[in-house]
């Protein structure tokens, strides 16, 4: 059922962040990278599940007395702290960026900058 | 610990080129207000960058007694835990390459930057640039890889921007766009390696992959993932369909720093694509069978190479159409030259795709030395024409061709420098382009296939005539009132003109580039000593 959820919603932000990327208006368009990099963000998440618990992988609680608890995997998870400070600092950039070219062309509509000069 | 004892000063060899980029960077931001300090600090790093790159591939590789690899276990962690820093022919020869561009692009910038922008960043930008350049050449660990790969992008996206006018901040806007995209399409690459295979670590990866049973993993999945890796680095390596940031991105950057791009960050792109395919990918056991479908066109084999090779295949005929038509038409030298570079890249990923699908050993290994020859020849030949296009731009305030000419008489040194570097593009003996397009058509001769000869033949004519007309156009003719006022500064024109010295030297010298060159095509091949060199255990503790 969670592989099932997780997997719909990896599906639902891949396809709302290429609309949003699609659109001529760079604000979407920064959302739209913003929710791409989360949909990336939680199918490395989705990787880690959570599974059945045994000492080996967490052996700091070998000798605790209790049982094994259920995990995630931590590489993923160390994977995606990094991804999302990475992801978070360059959604800044690119919004202060879309900022810098409203001051430059009077416009934030793609269509209307061109490629070329 | 004996061999950690032992090998101390190689492994901080290993680490010595990203530490003195480090150490610039913070020292030079740090001492940012007070330009004579500044610059004697980034010249310095520049000579200590390109020392300890030399020092490095001395040790590692050169010196008769070399151990060919050498390993840094970052906080002393073992592989395939901790992440591991490699450095083997293959790093060496690319660093070494970085090196030299950087060194020639520094000292050019040290009167460049001073003239325009916001002074205080360029410095500090350029190493931070340079470190990601350092660490995506030496890391041994596919993550490790993506972070690298956005410390050298986020320099690079300021860069663009540099200028701040509307040209400038509308390329970087589409530069940053589609490389987060690209970002998140590594990351799912690597989330499903991780899925996949159960490692990061590239020597662990080479190993679960020869002998999946062993693991229990099941590698098809790898090929498509592959596919997604292969995509993000065409896009830093500027191979068609993923060309078109560059004419705008090499435009709006700073001449060195685009001396810089074309010289070190795209070839992070190739870099990663012979480590991975060659080294980590290879040893895989995948049966491929792609049909292109209704017209009998099918790839198989059974590793990912075979897919490799195809698609590097296709990339690289459309790269050196477009890349050569595209240049005949610009206006301006930088435009010429950014087309170029699309139909460069082609040239060095044809014999990659050579070493991808031929079957002997012997021509895998020719056709990836041809192609590192290559492209240290586009390194140093596409270096030497961007920085003197900045040092047109800088004398006479214009690089469009309608409004230059005559440049020949008015500043000789110049002038003949701009001839080397067209002629090392071109493949003039005794530069070193020459030998460059003599070995990968030697390799496309080797695997007997004429289309792959022809379409060499119809790239290197393109590029005689689109430095033909470069030259004609701003180096001969009449003189324009342009280029009567132009002031040719000295330091930029001596720092080409050390570039063309270079090409000839690498030309007239080429033996022992050669043989480095082959030495980086077995370390790229030689997935077993990779292995051993990172993780001799296997994984396994105590």
């Amino acid at each position: 059922m969670t592989a099932f959820v997780l997997a719909f919603v990896v599906g639902a932000l891949f396809a709302l962040g290429t609309f949003l990327l699609l659109r001529r208006d760079l604000i979407r368009v920064v959302w739209g990278l913003a929710i791409v990099s989360q949909a990336a963000n939680v199918y490395l998440l989705a990787i880690g599940g959570i599974v059945e618990g045994s000492f080996e992988t967490v052996p700091v609680l070998a000798g605790h007395g209790e049982g094994a608890p259920e995990t995630a995997d931590p590489v993923v998870q160390a994977l995606v702290l990094t991804a999302i400070v990475i992801g978070f600092g360059m959604t800044a950039f690119a919004l202060v960026l879309s900022y810098r070219v409203y001051q430059e062309h009077d416009t934030l509509d793609a269509s209307e900058l061109g490629d070329r000069g | 610990v004996i061999t950690q004892a032992s090998a101390g000063t190689e492994s901080l060899l290993v680490i010595a080129p990203m530490l003195v980029a480090l150490v610039t960077a913070v020292v030079a931001l740090l001492v940012g207000h007070r330009p004579r300090v500044r610059e004697v600090v980034s010249l310095a790093g520049g000579l200590g960058y390109a020392l300890s790159a030399a020092a490095l591939a001395w040790y590692v590789v050169l010196a008769p007694d070399a151990p060919g690899i050498a390993t840094y276990r970052v906080g002393g962690l073992e592989a395939p835990f901790g992440i591991v820093l490699v450095a083997d022919g293959l790093s060496a020869f690319m660093l070494m390459m970085a090196a030299t561009i950087a060194l020639a692009s520094i000292i050019f910038s040290r009167h460049y930057a001073a003239h325009s922008g916001p002074r205080t960043f360029y410095y500090p930008l350029f190493y931070f640039l340079l470190l990601g350049v350092s660490g995506a050449f030496l890391t041994g660990d596919l993550f490790n890889l993506f972070v690298w790969f956005e410390v050298m992008l986020m320099a690079s996206y300021v860069f663009v921007a540099y200028y701040g006018g509307p040209r400038h901040t509308r390329a970087a806007f589409w530069y940053v766009a589609l490389n987060l995209l690209a970002s998140a399409v590594f990351l799912l690459g690597v989330g499903g390696i991780y899925a996949t295979t159960g490692t990061l670590n590239m020597a662990d990866l080479a190993r679960r992959l020869a002998d999946p049973t062993a693991y229990g993993i099941d590698p098809v999945p790898i090929v498509g993932l592959l596919a997604l890796l292969l995509s993000v680095f065409a896009i830093k390596a500027g191979l068609v369909p993923f060309q078109f940031w560059i004419p705008t991105a090499y435009r709006a950057a700073p001449p060195p720093i685009t001396a810089l791009l074309v010289g070190a960050t795209k070839k992070v792109g190739i870099y990663a694509i012979i480590r991975l395919s060659f080294t980590v990918f290879a040893g895989a056991q995948v049966g491929v069978a792609l049909e292109l479908p209704g017209t009998g066109i099918a790839v198989t084999g059974d590793s990912p190479l075979a897919f490799v090779g195809a698609v590097l295949f296709v990339m690289a005929t459309a790269s050196i159409a477009v890349g050569g038509l595209g240049a005949i038409g610009r206006e301006s030298i930088e435009g010429v030259l950014a087309y170029s570079s699309i139909g460069q890249i082609g040239f060095i990923a044809i014999p990659v795709a050579i070493a991808a699908t031929t079957a002997s050993s012997e021509l895998r290994r020719v056709a990836i030395a041809a192609a590192l020859v290559y492209a240290l020849n586009h390194t140093l030949a596409k270096g030497l024409l961007f920085l003197s296009v900045g040092a047109i731009r800088n004398a006479a305030g214009t690089s469009r061709l309608a409004d230059l000419g005559g440049l020949a008489g008015r500043s000789p040194p110049l002038a003949v420098a701009f001839f080397v570097g067209s002629l090392a593009l071109v493949g003039i003996p005794p530069l070193s382009g020459f030998f460059g397009k003599f070995l990968v058509f030697d390799a496309a001769a080797r695997s007997g296939s004429a289309p792959i000869l022809g379409l060499l033949l119809g790239g290197s004519l393109l590029t005689i005539a689109y430095t033909t007309r470069v030259w004609n156009r701003s180096f001969w003719g009449a003189r324009t009132p342009a280029v009567d006022a132009a002031d040719v500064d000295s330091v930029q024109v001596a720092v080409v003109l050390a570039l063309a010295l270079a090409i000839i030297a690498v030309g007239v010298g080429f033996e022992p580039v050669y043989r480095f060159a082959e030495a980086a095509a077995d370390a790229a091949l030689d997935a077993e000593s990779y292995v051993d060199a990172v993780d001799p255990a296997g994984g396994e503790t105590e």
